[in-house]
């Protein structure tokens, strides 16, 4: 049988080391391969890809660009193609961020990305959060409903269309925390960090979606 | 809702996690990769760990350890000891580090702070700050509190977030190592002086004092000999907490 690939981006935007050990620990013993992809690549050798982020939106769109990732990521995303945005990973799906510039970002999913507002909120919002389920879907039942995952951010997802939020989280005020448009899902929080719901989040994605 | 965050700190030489009151009698309490293990199995939030004797000898084991302990558990990861440059932050980010704890290199040299955070992105930069009383006002000290510097705390505190810090780890040289609790009224202080989440540190003894530090509106509440001794579970902790109305993961 041949096997699935699933693609790790390093997209030099914190380190890759958690999410990649979770996903070999998921697929192993079944039919899935593991490549990491730190530049110019074929979409199409491609079943699944995964980006995790970590600080700036405008670091992340500049790194892909300058390591000739942005390209083909594109054009597999406007082909609907699997993927799981983590943090800015699921951030750059927005049309644009607002940080200390205006970046452009993929389009993939209708929005933008803002600071959270409140002047007496702590921020990074930062340590454990839980997420209230909109939609049951593949990567995401109901047993995860109402259950803590690990954020660490300063930026939310808005103006989103109500049909793309799978679950919502609260601080200061509700924002978006798992987002999907067809094939395309991106959580705000970090999984591979998120102790045994987050890798089982990372499973029901490899393995369920 | 966001939880507060139980914080179980490893000191580590090399790969053992020790206990000593300013750095006399050490005694070894255990092999720090297996409770980094168990702390992340019992319902630890997030994981410190930091090199106490940071000399170019030890380091090599302790970054060992370090990629040792990132393989093992799947909770946030902070580390920290000996952190002299932006290389030395590279190099612990590489190992597994989540957040990279920068203490008296960031006093000698405020614009590390700020080189680090537009390198890494402020998330993964903890300024850990140890505070002492002088002469009635609240001082920035280094080397374990035998050295006061001429920084006030809260001015201090106020300039680390302005370079970028994501996050203060607060430690009080009054109260650590006493078990007479946490230092309420210097936690205070920066809590309101700052708006980066604070981790309070130095002087837990009993469940009381985590209620007590959550009052200071410290997000993070940080202890080790409660932990490491046995002496209370992070699921009693957390129950307790919970009782008080706190909100914790559970």
């Amino acid at each position: 049988m041949k096997k699935k690939v699933i693609g790790l981006i390093d997209g030099q935007s914190g380190n890759i080391g958690s999410i990649n050990k979770a996903i070999k620990e998921i697929i192993k013993g079944k039919p899935y391969q593991l490549k990491i992809i730190r530049g110019e690549f074929d979409y199409s050798l491609f079943n699944k890809i995964i980006l995790p982020g970590q600080g700036a939106y405008a670091t992340l769109i500049s790194n892909l660009k300058k390591l000739k990732i942005y390209k083909p990521l594109k054009t597999y995303l406007e082909n609907n193609r699997s993927y799981l945005g983590i943090c800015v990973g699921m951030q750059i799906l927005s049309d644009q961020g607002h940080e200390d510039k205006t970046t452009r970002g993929l389009g993939i999913i209708a929005g933008e990305i803002n600071k959270f507002k409140s002047k007496k909120l702590i921020i990074p919002h930062m340590g454990w959060n839980s997420i209230r389920l909109k939609k049951e879907d593949s990567i995401i039942t109901n047993n995860l409903d109402n259950k803590d995952f690990y954020f660490v951010h300063s930026y939310i997802f808005q103006n989103i269309k109500k049909s793309n939020v799978l679950a919502n989280t609260h601080y200061g005020k509700k924002f978006p925390s798992i987002i999907k448009k067809g094939n395309i899902y991106g959580v705000q929080f970090h999984p591979e960090k998120s102790h045994k719901y987050g890798l089982n989040l990372i499973k029901n994605y490899i393995l369920k979606s | 809702m966001l939880k507060t965050r139980i914080i179980p700190c490893l000191d580590v030489i090399k790969n053992k996690v020790v206990k000593g009151v300013n750095f006399k009698n050490i005694k070894v309490m255990g092999n720090a990769v297996e409770m980094a293990r168990y702390y992340s199995l019992s319902g630890a939030d997030e994981l410190c760990m930091l090199d106490i004797n940071a000399s170019y000898q030890n380091r090599k084991t302790f970054i060992k350890t370090v990629e040792a302990i990132a393989k093992v558990i799947n909770i946030p990861l902070t580390v920290g000891g000996g952190v002299s440059g932006l290389d030395d932050i590279t190099d612990l980010l590489n190992a597994g580090a989540d957040k990279v704890s920068i203490n008296s290199a960031a006093v000698k040299n405020p614009k590390l702070i700020r080189q680090a955070s537009l390198k890494h992105g402020s998330q993964c930069i903890v300024v850990a700050i140890d505070g002492k009383r002088h002469e009635n006002k609240m001082k920035v000290v280094v080397k374990g509190g035998r050295e006061i510097t001429k920084k006030d705390l809260i001015i201090w505190a106020k300039q680390v977030q302005s370079l970028g810090a994501g996050e203060i780890l607060m430690t009080s040289m009054d109260t650590d190592g006493v078990q007479n609790g946490f230092d309420s009224s210097m936690l205070k202080k920066v809590t309101s002086n700052v708006s980066i989440p604070v981790i309070a540190s130095g002087g837990v003894g009993s469940l009381e004092h985590f209620y007590l530090g959550h009052l200071t509106k410290s997000t993070g509440l940080l202890a080790a000999s409660v932990f490491h001794s046995g002496k209370y579970k992070i699921k009693s902790v957390k129950k307790y907490l919970k009782n008080k109305g706190v909100s914790v993961r559970l």
